[in-house]
């Protein structure tokens, strides 16, 4: 789909206004790192292959499908897909044909960046690892992404971020207090890698523009994991100490913790630095002697004696809603925080006023509407980015990229079409997850749901 | 092989605090920029963090610290006298990124924010990293590692049903946060390498946590459906799961069939319907849970992560402990870890590549400074003779 002239005039201005991003990537981390890079300007076109779809077009790392329904097409409407892929082209291509790969190597002469995420091996085996991508483009910048690198006693282990964030140290000191190690949430190092990637591919331009010269940047989730616990580790390194699970309490600041408030499964944080923000809690909850008890004198009576102070805290949230206790204790000098669920994080008033959910608008006959999505956590005060567009359908820039950008004329590109080589359907099509949204809701998979979401969200046409 | 740093030609002064600013700057150092940490004459809150080397609580032996300040001078400056923020001031003219994280405002009160500065440097970068953001109803609360977790929406699907939402373990967000200001500080310079220009660059943590979550938030706009917390039982399989010296986590997908999984169990009753057919193995979860902890029971993580990743190409994660983590022959192999020679300290290896890239690696080329170690050669520069630096440092001002 061609961007209409403004949003042309607005991508010129773009600090990746230009550039060309070859994308081959799947599920989380590179291609949320795709997406934003191309908010950032650049021209990214996503590769998969008719065979081998994105895992996040469907199956257990999807998401769902607007309004819970399928359709006709459910490899183009699932919901992750769209959030990490937007403003994207999408080439749809068998990379496991020679003929494929020739194609490739093609798009990389004409390229500035490279992204995957394959298994090392992959680029390897198809003599399209940085060597062999430096010979066909001596300038590209090649960005890689694997779970424990290329080389070295794991190199080959197969990886995902849903169990290296038990291996990379996370879940070590993820859990209730006392208690069993826990998993974070959803795919925790992705996200890791996703920040790195940009970073690296920024750094890699950055380094081009001044060197004249392109490099790789070697991307392994496991090694980012563990940087996350680097202080655990210099614990251990100068004081051999494993590191303890503390729940929500603070390793070294007493009191902290999360407390039931009024309603059902509200919550609220409170997190005390010092003696004055322990004086201002004392004062907000209608407790101003306490300040003054001795076995809550200072920090370290204070972590000594934090089962005293629990009840103490629950006792008042019990009677505030989680908006009102943070409100009153930010209010009074206190750090505090609701915990926010996906409903609160789309309407309220601080989310909506910084416009962190962007309303992505799909062409019509694609059937999605208009859907918020997450953009970027940062603004640039003289450079305003936005999401440029929705994500593409499967292969809907085939011609696109083969024409326009490689030259290939029309025979050659319908004859790749006949023989399967492109398409813009899966050649074995997943089986489609269905449940409806109350039978969600019943299994324990959602904690409730908004038949209204769109009036909510003023999104309904 | 020579190394050129893509960063090497920047000037950054970091007056951030604690562990998110702090370490921002120190990744921009670690890419070859100069960066000079202001701290006040007191010495800034991180220097009063643990760990501490030795569990001694000396402002020079914060290890975490020590962490997010590798790569920086350090020099004192009180920048709420005017004579500090004065020579402030004269610093910022030729610096290229200001790094901060001080409340939102507090910077303008003093003169210092970035429409005052750059006034006499168009092309300064200055990038705030604070729990809020600058902007919006929230952004004057005062927040922390816990408060951007509840915020965000991440702790609400952390935990189980019967509990409290969970934070997770350590400082996650202070990482991502750095993180997240280190590479809008990079886009930053692409843009002012394009059109000369410096920006003010705000960067929200409680919405860096928030974007990580990349199927909860569209699964409200696309369905009005909210995730929750995980029910506690039923749920060995893919979640953390006892084993004879720790605990393993195993999941379905890599290269591996059901069929293999029983088999890497070890327990052909794994290969009916019941646990076989993904919606029946909804149903049986409690089942499922006696038979993996019985045949996991005898066996070590070392063995299972082994067998399971190189037999079974399974998707296997063990519970590593930091130990584990400090002895990995992996992160060996990747030069995870640098060593660096501390004046007070002494010689200490410290966690240090977050990644590799081929001719630009980071580099590590100091330790954390010293309070006001460099004052001496920060302010001389500046042109303030021996003598000046003396009487500021007799007045406090440094």
């Amino acid at each position: 789909m061609a961007i209409d002239k403004q949003d042309a005039d607005r991508a010129a201005t773009l600090p990746l206004a230009g550039l060309r991003i070859i994308d081959i990537s799947n599920v989380f981390s590179l291609p949320y790192a795709g997406g934003l890079l191309a908010d950032l300007g650049a021209e990214v076109i996503k590769v998969e292959g008719p065979g081998r779809l994105d895992v996040s077009r469907g199956g257990a790392f999807s998401g769902v499908f607007p309004e819970n329904e399928p359709g006709e097409d459910p490899w183009n409407r699932s919901s992750t897909f769209n959030l990490l892929n937007r403003g994207k082209k999408s080439l749809a291509i068998d990379l496991r044909r020679p003929e494929g790969r020739e194609v490739l190597k093609d798009l990389i002469r004409v390229s500035d960046v490279l992204m995957e995420n394959f298994t090392p091996r992959v680029m390897r085996g198809w003599e399209l690892d940085y060597p062999n991508a430096k010979k066909l483009n001596p300038n590209v910048i090649m960005v890689s992404c694997s779970g424990y690198g290329p080389h070295g006693p794991y190199a080959q282990y197969p990886a995902q971020a849903t169990t290296q964030e038990a291996t990379h140290g996370l879940a070590h000191v993820t859990g209730y207090r006392g208690e069993e190690p826990s998993k974070a949430g959803q795919s925790f190092v992705d996200f890791l890698a996703t920040w790195a990637l940009v970073m690296g591919t920024t750094l890699a331009l950055r380094y081009r523009h001044r060197f004249g010269k392109g490099l790789w940047v070697d991307v392994a989730m496991y090694q980012l994991g563990c940087y996350m616990v680097a202080d655990r580790i210099l614990d251990w390194e100068a004081n051999q100490r494993r590191g303890e699970r503390i729940g929500n309490r603070h390793p070294w600041l007493a009191p902290q913790g999360c407390y039931p408030c009024a309603g059902e499964d509200q919550w609220c944080v409170v997190s005390v630095h010092d003696d004055a923000e322990w004086a201002a809690l004392c004062r907000a909850i209608g407790r101003p002697e306490l300040a003054r008890d001795a076995r809550f004198a200072d920090n370290g009576a204070r972590m000594r004696n934090h089962d005293a102070i629990d009840p103490i805290i629950a006792a008042w949230m019990a009677g505030v809603s989680k908006i009102d206790a943070m409100e009153r204790l930010q209010a009074a000098g206190v750090r505090a925080g609701a915990v926010f669920d996906a409903r609160d994080m789309h309407l309220n008033p601080h989310a909506k006023a910084r416009g962190l959910l962007e309303t992505v608008q799909f062409p019509a006959e694609r059937g999605i509407g208009r859907r918020p999505v997450i953009g970027r956590p940062w603004r640039l005060s003289k450079t305003p980015l936005g999401v440029r567009g929705p994500a593409p359908m499967l292969g809907q820039h085939n011609r696109e990229v083969l024409q326009d950008i490689l030259g290939y004329d029309d025979a050659r590109c319908a004859e790749m079409e006949q023989s399967g080589l492109l398409g813009t359907h899966p050649t074995t099509p997943r089986p489609v997850f269905r449940m409806s949204m109350d039978e969600r809701v019943q299994r324990g998979r959602l904690a409730y749901w908004d038949p209204d979401y769109k009036e909510r969200l003023g999104i309904q046409d | 092989m020579v190394l050129q740093a893509v960063l090497g030609d920047l000037l950054v002064l970091d007056l951030s605090e604690g562990i998110a600013g702090p370490l921002c700057a120190r990744l921009l150092g670690d890419y070859g920029a100069d960066v000079i940490k202001i701290e006040p004459p007191g010495g800034e809150c991180g220097r009063r963090m643990p760990p501490f080397f030795h569990d001694d609580p000396n402002p020079e032996k914060s290890l975490f610290f020590l962490l997010a300040n590798l790569n920086k001078r350090g020099a004192t400056l009180d920048l709420a006298r005017p004579e500090g923020a004065d020579l402030f001031r004269r610093l910022a003219r030729s610096a290229d990124v200001i790094v901060e994280s001080f409340a939102p405002g507090y910077l303008a009160s003093l003169g210092l924010d970035h429409a005052t500065l750059e006034q006499d440097n168009p092309g300064l970068v200055m990038t705030s990293i604070t729990p809020f953001g600058q902007t919006g109803p929230y952004s004057h609360y005062k927040g922390n590692e816990i408060v951007a977790y509840a915020t965000s929406g991440i702790m609400t699907i952390s935990g189980t049903t019967d509990r409290e939402p969970l934070q997770h373990g350590g400082f996650p967000a202070q990482y991502e946060a750095a993180m997240n200001g280190m590479l809008a500080t990079n886009v930053a310079l692409l843009t002012r390498d394009l059109n000369g220009l410096g920006q003010h660059v705000d960067v929200s943590m409680q919405e860096v946590v928030a974007s990580s979550l990349v199927i909860n938030q569209p699964y409200y706009s696309f369905t009005g459906g909210v995730q929750g917390r995980r029910r506690p039982e039923g749920s060995s399989f893919g979640h953390v799961t006892p084993c004879k010296d720790g605990y393993f986590v195993s999941q379905e997908g890599g290269g591996v069939t059901w069929n293999g999984i029983a088999d890497f169990f070890g327990r052909e009753e794994l290969k009916e319907p019941r646990f076989a057919d993904p919606t029946q193995r909804l149903h049986n979860g409690p089942a499922l849970d006696a038979i993996i902890l019985d045949a996991t029971k005898d066996r070590t993580m070392a063995e299972m992560f082994r067998t399971a990743s190189e037999q079974y190409r399974m998707l296997f994660g063990i519970v590593q402990t930091p130990e584990d983590l400090a002895t990995c022959p992996q992160l060996e192999a990747r030069e995870f870890y640098q060593e660096v020679e501390h004046p007070v300290i002494g010689r200490i290896r410290v966690p240090f590549r977050m990644w590799n890239m081929s001719a630009a690696a980071a580099s590590c080329r100091r330790p954390a400074p010293l309070l006001g170690q460099h004052n001496s050669e920060v302010f001389t520069r500046l042109g303030c003779s021996e003598a000046e630096i003396g009487t500021l440092r007799e007045r406090g001002i440094i």
